[in-house]
């Protein structure tokens, strides 16, 4: 089986735009979490969010989801230069748990609010893949292409399956990531209706406290990332720089809740990704821990069933640059390896007081110094669909 | 008192449309001209139908719209309606 490397990264989140803004934000502790700018928060309880700082100005007429989709596939381009692939062995997945949410909301509101008409591309502008489309189109992708739905673990799901595209050979190269952008008000709406919102309107930065006593909930965010993948051959013989590589992908589902995640299992998808990835152990966890009283517990339970006493130092990014749904894998996944390659363990902020019941060993609050080389990224979606991706930084053997 | 809009009018608000929607070169900008000439593919078109039956508080069918090549054919149908 051909081994899958990682060529290039592009990422959009609340940190900023691009690898160096994101990387400063980490290296910084900084949080990306603010009062929502791009619509109108008054009407709305929760009104902060993982928002992508500044106007969106590019890819104008395509739906949100789909403008940070390009941008994040466009920095990963050009990070990984010329494939030198006939344009029918590059494949395009793009996961999203949303798709289209601005659009759908928009023509919405024309209808019922306004009795105006909905616009008439709200079909293709808002169907879930219309990123994986409009990339594809942008960088002249011809293999596999579609999108990938598991709500919050879509687009690690989406770079599992990439790595498992380019092993069999269905391509050779592949743009992989996610894209989400939930910031609309009839999507605000509806996770404040499922009470798991962290309304922290006076203090925006403190609201996302994964795995502390004082944890009030998950705090809704936008973004996208990408990467590309390519066979190890290919990225060797063109003379490309590898960032890393996928060494192992795990996926399970729960069969269980459709909300309340199963230690079992995010247990199974760990171990499933580690043994692909031929791995005993990692250096560091990216967690999926969104500062629910549902999944931190949960999360660290599973992580003990897996790695016992000598569980690995374990954050979650989400506490920095919020819960961005769909787009969080690719997202956790191309900000973990910024960290670890610039030799530290990102953190997890506002973790002062941990939850007895989420004893581990924490990168709380500050950055960690660390040579850390290999690392697990978990994504837990709604319908209890889990996707762990092993990632390694100096591809041996 | 209502004044009936010239075809001139239509004319100056049609290219208004268009040019929201899409760059098109000044001497595109004709009657004669086939909006495939002019860059205009299918989803441009839909668009650009429905900003002129917004603007002008119009419906038109869809044979009538499936049938528009050029500019001509929307100005016609405005001018039917209007």
């Amino acid at each position: 089986m051909n081994r899958v490397v990682i060529t290039g990264i592009g990422i959009v989140s609340s940190l900023g735009r691009g690898k160096a803004a994101t990387l400063d934000a980490l290296r910084e502790a900084r949080s990306g979490i603010r009062i929502i700018a791009s619509i109108d928060p008054t009407p709305l309880n929760c009104r902060i969010a993982g928002e992508v700082p500044g106007e969106l100005t590019e890819h104008r007429g395509h739906d949100r989801f789909t403008r940070f989709a390009l941008l994040a596939a466009e920095e990963a381009a050009s990070q990984a230069g010329d494939l030198g692939l006939a344009p029918e062995r590059v494949g395009v997945l793009i996961g999203t748990g949303l798709g289209g949410a601005e659009t759908l909301d928009q023509n919405y509101k024309r209808l019922y609010g306004e009795n105006a008409r909905p616009h008439p591309l709200g079909i293709p502008t808002s169907m879930y893949n219309a990123a994986s489309s409009a990339v594809s189109a942008k960088l002249q992708a011809k293999g596999v292409s579609y999108a990938v739905v598991s709500a919050c673990a879509s687009s690690a799901h989406a770079i599992g399956l990439a790595a498992q595209a380019i092993r069999t050979g269905q391509a050779d190269a592949v743009y992989a990531g996610g894209a989400d952008a939930p910031l609309s008000y009839g999507i605000v709406r509806a996770w404040e209706a499922m009470r798991v919102l962290a309304v922290d309107n006076e203090h925006p930065s403190e609201a996302c406290r994964p795995f502390s006593a004082d944890r009030k909930g998950l705090v809704l965010a936008e973004g996208a990332a990408v990467l590309v993948l390519e066979s190890r051959e290919n990225a060797e013989r063109r003379g490309a720089e590898i960032l890393g590589e996928i060494a192992g992908f795990g996926a399970t589902s729960d069969a269980g809740h459709v909300t309340d995640p199963s230690a079992d299992g995010a247990a199974r998808a760990m171990r499933l990704a580690l043994d692909d990835a031929k791995l005993n152990t990692v250096d560091y966890i990216n967690a999926h821990g969104t500062g629910t009283r549902a999944n931190d517990p949960t999360e660290t339970a599973a992580i003990r069933t897996v790695f016992g006493a000598d569980a690995p130092p374990v954050s979650s990014t989400k506490s920095m640059h919020g819960h961005a749904m769909g787009a969080s894998g690719a997202i956790e996944i191309a900000a973990s390896m910024l960290a670890l390659r610039d030799g530290f363990l990102p953190p997890t902020l506002n973790l002062v007081e941990r939850d007895p019941a989420c004893d581990l060993d924490h990168v709380a609050r500050e950055p960690r110094p660390a040579r850390a080389t290999t690392f697990l990224s978990n994504s837990f979606g709604f319908g209890g669909m889990n996707a762990v991706v092993a990632v390694t930084l100096l591809p041996s053997r | 008192m209502i004044r009936a809009v010239t075809r001139s009018e239509i004319e100056e608000q049609l290219v208004a449309i268009v040019r929201q929607e899409k760059n098109v070169a000044d001497e595109l900008l004709k009657p004669e001209t086939e909006l495939s000439a002019a860059g205009i593919d299918s989803l441009d078109s839909l668009t650009i139908l429905f900003a002129i039956e917004e603007q002008f508080k119009i419906s038109i069918p869809d044979d009538e719209a499936r049938a528009v090549k050029t500019f001509g054919d929307l100005i016609d149908i405005i001018e039917k309606r209007v």
